[in-house]
């Protein structure tokens, strides 16, 4: 008896929470359509503050034997799957593709507010325990297919970032830049890392992802280092060294902190024409469904990108004290907006030859998705056409299909990287996989 | 001396939800009252150093002090229903209602609370709290009143 009742009550229950929380979170304003905010001016709407925070995740349904959607012209096939949340991805001179499985550390609890958040975020991803290593792929006969796999790097410590200099392998773990020595072909390292440099990590690590690449001629490595918080709420103490890209001298480890101000900078890439640093920038939250665009961006030595203090520019975050007009007045605009919440975490220039000329010398973008916006957006990697080593043109959708039915997530796309035939790699830290992308007429 | 007359007139109203004697609302309402005061206190140490960890006590403190007055609100409700005595008294509806408007008001609160930094303390935040224990120095006043001149749960004295 008291089953059925309950069984009765709980839809209505459901309800009732469910009119009384939007009435609460969603008295704010209507998403706008993310195109506006897509290039090099974005659409600003005025600031929403909410009552209580928006959070609206995907919910986890996984492939189930089902691959993402391409573009015409191109076909999806999995690379590798049965994976442990895979995040990032680098391909080795040799062809090997090394995938790092990775997680961030637990995230602490100072406010109650964080009670609940951790626990929205954990629904957003794979129930699988993430790993703590890299795993290297090997496609012996080029149809696409790796026939070896193996585990190339072990026992690390929320690695993310990867680079190879020569036969120094550099992997950023979340509070350490390593180097390993690696020999063309090796399918796996024991030898144990030397420490190049200290990378700001916990006890809090917000934004754990340590991003890495090499400048052109190996002489230094750059290292994106994400805020300690959404705006400053963790105290401005826990942001020193933070919300930057570093430029560490490969030689010696010297660092220095190139450009400022970027929130969370993922994707270091340089622009393979004019040599400049690029990266992919995750901007602040709960300030409304369409504040503040994510952005791609050429990334100025020196420069001062806003955050915390302001977006866009000159746009004053009022969250912030003690504000800073000073470094307002400095800030710089970027490059291309991507549109609010789509969380970009993966970029690669296309260099190859594989795909249809249409994608040669622009930028592929992974947008990892929204947690906090009522209509869910991102989920997809896009295409960014370039000219003369600048935007040029609107976005396109490249890979969808990880949403279904409005808010049902099969996966979500992290890391690119561009493989030894020229095919695009994606991959999924919720769908556990890798998805490698080809001509449709091709390998 | 003659033993008093039984008249209902002259014995206290009775607390219904009680641990011997002890009525349960007035031992737990201490708890919401310190926390929406001393809310007051770190919103204002906040307001003026901007140091995250004052806004962060703040936070602590509505939720806990939400937590204690939902049981103190039933346990105070059913002694305000069970008894027509308590009902009659005027004191007993401002403290009910001026009580339910403090916790309305802080549950308010404690959402501008979950906003990161500054906002989610100055200005609404910071109001808020203001106004919350304002309305507390009222709400408080009656329910002692309640006690020390109505003698509500208050036990009958023996006859000297």
């Amino acid at each position: 008896m008291i089953a059925t009742r309950e069984a009765n009550a709980t839809p209505a229950a459901r309800v009732a929470t469910a009119a009384l929380l939007l009435a609460i979170a969603g008295c704010g304003p209507a998403p706008i359509d993310p195109s506006r905010q897509v290039g090099a001016d974005p659409y600003l709407p005025a600031i929403h503050q909410y009552l209580l925070p928006p959070m609206h995740v995907a919910k986890v349904v996984g492939w189930n034997g089902a691959t993402p959607s391409a573009a015409a012209g191109l076909k999806v096939q999995p690379f590798a799957t049965g994976l442990a949340n895979p995040r990032s991805l680098y391909v080795l001179p040799n062809g090997d593709v090394l995938v790092v499985e990775t997680g961030g550390p637990p995230a602490p609890v100072s406010r109650p507010k964080e009670l609940v958040m951790n626990w929205v975020e954990k629904m957003a991803h794979s129930r699988t325990k993430p790993g703590q290593r890299i795993l290297l792929f090997r496609d012996l006969n080029g149809d696409g297919v790796p026939d070896q796999s193996s585990v190339f790097l072990d026992h690390l410590h929320s690695p993310f970032g990867v680079v190879l200099v020569d036969n120094d392998l550099y992997v950023a773990d979340t509070d350490a830049l390593l180097r390993f020595p690696y020999t063309t072909g090796a399918t796996q390292i024991t030898a144990a890392g030397v420490k190049l440099c200290d990378l700001p990590g916990g006890p809090i690590d917000h934004h754990w992802t340590k991003s890495l690449t090499a400048s052109p001629d190996g002489t230094f490595l750059y290292a994106g280092v994400g805020s300690n918080s959404n705006i400053t709420e963790n105290g401005m103490q826990a942001e020193v060294g933070r919300a930057s890209i570093w430029q560490i001298e490969r030689a010696t480890g010297a660092h220095r902190e190139f450009a400022t101000g970027l929130r969370n900078p993922n994707g270091l890439q340089f622009e393979p024409q004019t040599h400049t640093l690029w990266a992919v920038v995750n901007e602040r939250d709960e300030l409304g469904p369409d504040l503040v665009p994510d952005y791609l961006t050429s990334v100025r030595d020196g420069a001062f990108y806003g955050w915390p203090y302001s977006y866009y520019g000159q746009h004053i975050d009022p969250r912030v004290r003690p504000q800073r007009p000073d470094l307002v007045a400095k800030a710089i605009v970027p490059d291309y907006a991507l549109s609010s919440h789509v969380a970009p975490l993966g970029l690669v220039f296309y260099t190859g030859t594989n795909l249809p000329a249409h994608y040669r010398g622009g930028a592929f973008v992974g947008e990892h998705g929204s947690w906090d916006r009522s209509v869910l957006n991102g989920y997809k990697i896009v295409y960014v056409p370039f000219s003369d080593g600048r935007p040029a043109g609107p976005a396109e959708d490249v890979v969808t299909g990880f949403l279904i039915d409005g808010d049902k997530a099969r996966g979500r796309p992290v890391g690119l990287a561009v493989d030894g035939q020229g095919a695009l790699l994606i991959a999924d830290d919720t769908g556990n996989s890798v998805w490698r992308v080809s001509n449709a007429s091709g390998t | 001396m003659a033993m008093p007359t039984i008249n209902t007139r002259y014995i206290n109203p009775r607390s219904r939800v009680s641990v011997r004697g002890h009525p349960l609302h007035a031992l737990l309402v201490p708890i919401p009252i310190s926390c929406f005061f001393a809310t007051l206190v770190t919103d204002i140490v906040y307001w003026r150093t901007a140091a995250m960890l004052w806004a962060d006590i703040s936070a602590w403190l509505l939720v806990i002090g939400l937590s204690f007055s939902l049981f103190a609100v039933a346990a105070g409700l059913i002694d305000f229903l069970a008894d027509g005595r308590i009902r009659e008294l005027r004191a007993a509806w401002i403290h009910a209602f001026g009580n339910i408007a403090v916790i309305v008001l802080s549950i308010v609160n404690a959402m501008i609370h979950t906003r990161d930094a500054y906002t989610s303390v100055v200005p609404a935040g910071l109001i808020l709290s203001a106004v919350v224990v304002v309305m507390l120095a009222v709400t408080v006043w009656n329910g002692s009143s309640l006690v020390y001149r109505h003698g509500v749960g208050v036990r009958e004295q023996e006859a000297p």
